[in-house]
């Protein structure tokens, strides 16, 4: 079962889920989004919430409704590239942050960042 | 959206206490909205009085526009204690078999062909008997019962108690999966965080009335909160602070 974020709307979370997803690849461009339902058993979630998530999806161009069919994720790898800048840059917004709390310039944060990618190989070795 | 359910000034009383006042509720069609309230808030009484299986004193209450106690009864499906069945069908030996006959005897309205799809899901024996299953299949058996009636209107009470975390996650899927995108589904639990996914809106009970009615997203969204901690701050009178 899904591990929700209390205080944050469910069809934000799902929908950042699904995004990730198309992202990763694990929704391929083009190919079709499991019904409505089979979403909201995956994600144990109301039908009423999947589909707000599937709307905003569908405003931000990411994923196309066929009439009849269900929905599609986009043929176009921009609007997917686009979207992974956006999460990255969320994520990297979040780390810097808290590195610039702790008294860290920008040299020292890309110094540490190298050291800890470069263990981070070692270590898979 | 048609109103599902309308109550207008219900109230209610047992040996002259006043167990419900005041109430006044209106909900739309489709969705599944989470009834809360402490122990011995009237959550149950409720339910009963719209089920239509308790009288009122005071006040109207409507289903699919249909106000008529007996009528009403065709229109609401709710979850009913195992317990009642066994003493009821006056049998040790009752089955789940003769008890899912029973409703098909009783209610037109009972698709077999959704009960034996939940039932599957379920892992539900046919052929144990009641007196020998496990709280947890119980509930499921409930479950299946309560929402293989096709009606307007599903109370499920307490349906998650005494259920371990494996079953409680299934029969929250097996809502999701066979609720009918036009019923509505009011479910009242103590496990306030596990349905919050489940929730449309939530019903607040407390000092004996409808303290609020909100939706999930908005207490999200507005107040920052969860669901659990919204109920429990409302419960402190915390609220007020803010």
């Amino acid at each position: 079962m899904m591990e929700y974020i209390d205080n944050i709307p469910i069809y934000l979370q799902i929908k950042d889920i699904l995004y990730r997803k198309i992202i990763s690849n694990e929704y391929e461009l083009g190919s079709q989004l499991p019904s409505v339902r089979q979403l909201a058993v995956q994600f144990s979630a109301n039908s009423n919430t999947v589909q707000k998530s599937l709307k905003e999806m569908t405003e931000e161009n990411v994923i196309l409704p066929q009439r009849g069919k269900g929905n599609f994720v986009t043929e176009d790898p921009e609007i997917v590239e686009m979207l992974k800048e956006h999460i990255v840059k969320e994520m990297f917004d979040a780390t810097y942050d808290k590195l610039h709390s702790l008294n860290m310039n920008d040299s020292e944060i890309v110094a540490s960042f190298n050291k800890y990618i470069n263990q981070r190989e070692g270590s898979h070795e | 959206m048609s109103k599902v359910l309308e109550i207008n000034d219900l109230n209610y009383k047992k040996n002259n206490k006043l167990i419900l006042k005041d109430i006044n509720l209106n909900l739309d069609n489709g969705k599944i909205i989470g009834l809360l309230g402490a122990n011995g808030a009237g959550k149950t009484t409720l339910m009963r009085l719209i089920a239509g299986v308790k009288a009122k004193n005071s006040g109207q209450i409507s289903v699919a526009g249909i106000d008529n106690k007996a009528a009403r009864k065709s229109c609401v499906s709710m979850t009913y204690s195992l317990v009642s069945f066994r003493k009821g069908m006056g049998e040790k030996n009752t089955k789940v078999k003769d008890v899912v006959k029973f409703y098909i005897d009783i209610y037109p309205d009972f698709s077999f062909e959704k009960y034996q799809a939940m039932a599957q899901f379920l892992e539900i024996p046919c052929d144990d008997k009641i007196a020998n299953l496990s709280t947890g299949t119980g509930e499921k058996l409930v479950i299946a019962l309560t929402l293989a009636r096709q009606v307007p209107l599903y109370l499920l009470d307490e349906p998650l108690n005494g259920v371990d975390i494996m079953a409680r996650k299934k029969i929250i899927k097996s809502i999701i999966q066979w609720k009918s995108d036009d019923s509505t589904i009011i479910i009242s639990s103590h496990y306030v965080k596990e349905i919050s996914s489940l929730l449309d809106d939530v019903i607040i009970l407390k000092d004996q009335t409808v303290y609020q009615v909100s939706s999930v997203e908005d207490i999200q969204e507005q107040n920052h909160l969860g669901i659990e901690e919204y109920y429990e701050k409302v419960y402190e009178g915390g609220l007020d602070d803010e």
